[in-house]
């Protein structure tokens, strides 16, 4: 295959997949509850076992992996269900944090149950029958170039005042990294300020960096992850006129939500972007003498691994196969086809850059790495159901609690948001801090 | 005839009991309790069809709510079947006038670590239960269907016997009580918890109707519903949690000293046999399981390969199976079985080591070299500790369904083992339908009983669910094989053990229909007694066709309605 151009914007062999092309796989999924739970042999208590959000909170098992496969054949087979009531509600409630994914794919080497969650979602929104609360926000990606409620195109620069970072927009100045704030840093009051310290320390750290100025985007992400292909596939697009106009310069951001789109939403696209999450690079900065954290932070604190950062963060492979059967009836893809099973997500930077703050102490939850319980913000659950979200968002400040850590520390200002001011099951709220605020502190 | 009266009233009745939010009849919903199953392993054949779509769903979160529910079932004569993990065709209804009850919401699990108990709900699955006993330095038997499926199922519902069996018993010998809700919705408790609130006996002082309510295979859900159980536990050796290392998903058990996995491999059945009445003898084993040779003969050694370097995939089976060193692994390990032996003090491991070796010596046996690899015991330990990967049996195809079910004594199943294995290889000679794995796939327990004596054997007929041809030439096979065991005396197949409870399109059968089955069966009094039990028990005949009952004479030609 000839190598394509950076900004080819051919997608790759399985994005265009739509939902009939799921149905064998709806058919051969096996009813095994690794969509329900932690992968078996490493749930620790009986407390903490659960990795689907959804059907955690919903209890019908319409709200898992295997409920959706069930219902696309429903809808695909005889019609007997239709893209109403319940149907609706299972389909977007679902964070599409991709645990059922791992869990499945520890065992089965054929089914994709996050990529099935998405095109039911997918053919909702096709039909007209997303939520209003959903289709407000996809409107207003379109026409702000955010997807959050009432933030303007217009304030989206206010962030960045004062820190003299290169724009790199137009042409005329370069970086070896561009600074990729995200909605949420951009936006947020509190979050602009977590943003100005990442790009202080980068910068300390003597990092070559710039941003894109006006033309400073959202993701777009988010909307691929509520089912909005062509809101999100025109945003990339345009994010994408923008980074080739500044030279496609390496991209870093603070926000796990970016990453992932960056990383593997984009790279399904043909857009293919070197993209470092902030944590990563501080890591990295850490490791070889650039930057030096001195101070000490006496504090007790556990880990939450964004999705994805995490089990959704692993590095894009593309595939260009066939399937075929062997020995009769062994279904197989040839040559092997990847399968993302969290492996090989982004774990072990964020917690270098906790192991090197002196007096800084973590203590691990249950469900960390590619098992992570989700904080409840993802595919728009945070803006569709509150309720909802928050109450995912509990259970995790629950297991947080449980550790007897003093506060949560995150890398994704989704999370951050989603966990703060939650309380847990005993009714107790927990600190919610980013990894940059105690890398500054320690500085 | 029952009056088909689920209505309106009958759902807001079940809205007061549970809540709104815990009860619906949305299609969306209704046909997700709909058992598709040629997905799954129901030991009763694959079928392409499904179980009968529910009136409503609906999730109690007490037993005071399944009463209640049961209760109201009994008013309005609708039909109602409890289940928790939905591992099988039994959990799922079998009649248009009947309500799922989806247990999930009942999931505690207690020890009683002092008394070696654990107190389990519906949904406590035996992966939940075995970590909470193992922080009391206790496990738990773990069926063969694996640790996703239901504690409280399996021992109160059906068989429950797998690789721990040997050690700590099936789960009729572990249980120690139930909370019951009759199918009319009396609440009984069994044994020593109707007495005086304890649960360390199933028998009494209380009432004990646990020959009722369990037998050896369990009444499949048939005579109300279970809402609590305890179970015996059984020391473990090891750490409070087995750690895990490696990367998703080839996972192995780190540092388990103290327990050691080996694959024996043998001359002969003869030799086979032998070792296993050796083993029982000698009561050195914590775990004894045919496990992975259920791939089959010719591609066990390379899917071990593949599960345990996660890099693999199934396309690199034909390349791994020409491999000279794994085709030797394979001809060594033809006649195989996987061991796990336990230390509880460093004297005992050296005991049951020495005593493994002379075993193996006295039948002409050894060790598998391939399985002595530090990454593949460990494999072997996770995966036979934790029977976490249960779901490595639908993995080659996407479905599979056990045949032949060779679980009499060892002695009369291990000579058979060649010819039943002869039959499969020639059928997966001359049809596509189900995977070419070279003939025998048998796999399954040392024991079918705690301490051995019987075994709990079955091949593994790999198919895939969505290919119709496939399904169809699958069943086809376990025709064969039930010819066979017919012509053997070996009675019902493994994939026909329920082909009598539940109709082939998903249908409860009736009890005409029962009872033209049961009056040719050699000793038909017994479904007799049986029919006098289900009567006294479940008047109103409200939970299917699982409970084997046939009409006694006095009846059959009168009123039986």
């Amino acid at each position: 295959m000839a190598k394509k151009s950076m900004f080819d914007m051919t997608p790759v062999k399985g994005y265009e997949k739509k939902l009939e092309d799921f149905f064998p796989m709806e058919r051969r999924c096996s009813n095994c509850l690794g969509c329900k739970f932690v992968p078996f042999e490493k749930i620790k208590s009986n407390r903490f076992g659960r990795n689907c959000p959804s059907v955690w909170h919903y209890n019908f098992n319409l709200y898992s992996a295997r409920g959706r496969f069930q219902l696309g054949q429903n809808i695909l087979e005889d019609g007997s269900v239709r893209f109403e009531g319940q149907a609706l509600d299972a389909i977007f409630n679902c964070q599409a944090c991709g645990a059922c994914d791992v869990g499945c794919k520890v065992t089965r080497f054929n089914l994709e149950p996050l990529a099935h969650n998405i095109a039911l979602k997918e053919r909702a929104v096709e039909k007209g029958k997303a939520p209003d609360a959903l289709n407000a926000v996809a409107a207003q990606l379109a026409k702000q170039k955010t997807m959050l409620p009432g933030a303007k195109k217009a304030d989206r620069g206010a962030w960045a005042s004062g820190l003299k970072l290169k724009d790199i927009s137009v042409g005329k100045e370069t970086a070896e990294y561009a600074f990729f704030p995200g909605c949420q840093y951009a936006y947020d009051k509190d979050l602009q300020k977590k943003a100005k310290s990442y790009v202080s320390v980068l910068k300390k750290a003597g990092v070559d960096l710039g941003w894109f100025g006006k033309g400073d985007m959202c993701c777009g992400g988010r909307a691929g992850q509520m089912g909005f292909r062509k809101e999100f596939e025109a945003q990339a697009q345009a994010n994408a006129v923008v980074w080739k106009k500044a030279g496609a310069p390496k991209i870093v951001t603070p926000c796990s939500d970016c990453y992932y789109a960056l990383k593997r939403q984009y790279a399904m696209l043909g857009i293919e972007v070197e993209v470092v999450h902030a944590v990563e690079l501080i890591a990295e900065l850490i490791k070889s003498g650039k930057l030096k954290l001195k101070k000490a932070v006496d504090l007790s604190i556990t880990y939450h691994d964004p999705c994805r950062l995490g089990r959704l963060g692993e590095p894009f492979e593309p595939w260009d196969g066939t399937e075929k059967k062997i020995l009769n009836q062994v279904h197989t893809w040839t040559p092997a086809r990847p399968r993302y099973a969290g492996t090989y997500g982004i774990y072990d930077a964020p917690r270098d850059v906790l192991a090197a703050i002196p007096g800084l102490r973590l203590v691990e939850m249950e469900r960390v790495r590619e098992n992570s319980w989700c904080c409840g913000a993802g595919g728009g659950c945070s803006v569709f159901n509150p309720e909802f979200s928050d109450a995912v968002a509990s259970e995790r400040v629950t297991e947080a609690q449980a550790t007897g850590a003093e506060a949560i520390v995150t890398a994704c200002p989704w999370c951050e948001k989603n966990l703060s001011g939650v309380t847990s099951e005993n009714g107790t709220a927990m600190p919610v801090v980013d990894v940059i605020d105690l890398v500054a502190k320690a500085l | 005839m029952k009056n088909i009266t689920y209505n309106k009233d009958f759902y807001r009745a079940l809205q007061d009991i549970v809540g709104e939010r815990n009860v619906s009849e949305d299609p969306a919903v209704t046909e997700n309790y709909r058992c598709i199953t040629a997905q799954s392993s129901a030991h009763y054949g694959p079928y392409d069809t499904r179980t009968p779509k529910p009136q409503a769903v609906v999730l109690p979160g007490s037993t005071e709510e399944v009463q209640q529910i049961v209760r109201l079932c009994n008013k309005y004569k609708v039909d109602f079947k409890a289940a928790s993990t939905f591992w099988a065709a039994m959990g799922f209804i079998g009649s248009d006038n009947a309500i799922q009850l989806d247990m999930i919401r009942m999931d505690n699990v207690e020890i009683d670590a002092k008394n070696m108990i654990a107190v389990c709900e519906p949904f406590a699955i035996g992966g939940t239960v075995q970590v909470e006993a193992m922080k009391n330095g206790l496990n738990c038997n773990i069926a063969g269907v694996g640790c996703s499926s239901s504690t409280l199922a399996g021992s109160a519902g059906w068989v429950g016997f797998g690789p721990s069996s040997i050690f700590m018993g099936i789960a009729s010998e572990n249980l120690l009580g139930a909370e019951w809700v009759l199918p009319d919705g009396e609440i009984i408790r069994t044994g020593t918890l109707g007495s005086d609130g304890e649960w360390f006996c199933g028998e009494g002082p209380g009432p004990s109707p646990r020959a009722i309510f369990r037998g050896w295979t369990g009444t499949a859900g048939t005579m109300g519903v279970c809402t609590r159980i305890a179970i015996r536990l059984h020391p473990w050796p090891g750490p409070k949690w087995i750690p895990v290392r490696g990367t998703a998903p080839a996972y192995f058990a780190d540092g388990l000293d103290n327990v050691r996995a080996y694959t024996v491999c043998y001359p002969d059945w003869d030799a086979y046999a032998e070792s296993f009445r050796l083993f029982y003898e000698a009561d050195i084993c914590y775990l004894a399981h045919r496990q992975f040779n259920m791939f089959g003969r010719d591609i066990k050694t390379a899917m071990v390969e593949i599960f345990t370097h996660p890099e693999k995939q199934f396309c690199d089976l034909p390349e791994l199976m020409e491999d000279p060193y794994i085709k030797e692994q394979n001809e060594q390990m033809k006649v195989d079985v996987q061991i796990v032996l336990a230390g509880f003090t460093e004297r005992d491991l050296d005991y049951k080591e020495k005593a493994f070796d002379e075993i193996l010596r006295q039948v002409g046996a050894h060790k598998s070299e391939y399985y002595l690899q530090q990454d593949i015991e460990d494999f072997v330990k996770l995966y036979l500790l934790r029977l976490a990967r249960k779901n490595y049996n639908y993995t080659l195809c996407s479905s599979y369904e056990g045949n032949f079910g060779l679980s009499p004594n060892v002695f009369v199943a291990a000579p058979l083992m060649e010819e039943a294995a002869a039959l499969k290889r020639e059928w997966e000679q001359t049809h596509t339908g189900v995977a070419a794995v070279g003939g025998d796939s048998d796999m399954g327990s040392v024991s079918g009983i705690g301490g051995g004596g019987t075994t709990g054997w079955e091949f593994f007929v790999h198919f895939d669910g969505f290919d119709k041809e496939s399904i169809y030439d699958s069943c086809a096979h376990i025709d064969r094989t039930q010819e066979w065991m017919t012509e053997k005396g070996l009675g019902a197949d493994f994939g026909r053990w329920n082909a009598d409870v539940r109709q082939p399109n998903g249908y409860n059968y009736t009890q005409e229909q029962h009872d033209s089955f049961y009056s040719k069966i050699p000793q038909p009094a017994l479904a007799e007694y049986q029919w006098k039990i289900r009567e006294a028990f479940n008047p109103n005949r409200l939970t299917g066709s699982y409970y084997k009952t046939l009409t006694p004479k006095e009846f059959r030609d009168g009123d039986n309605k």
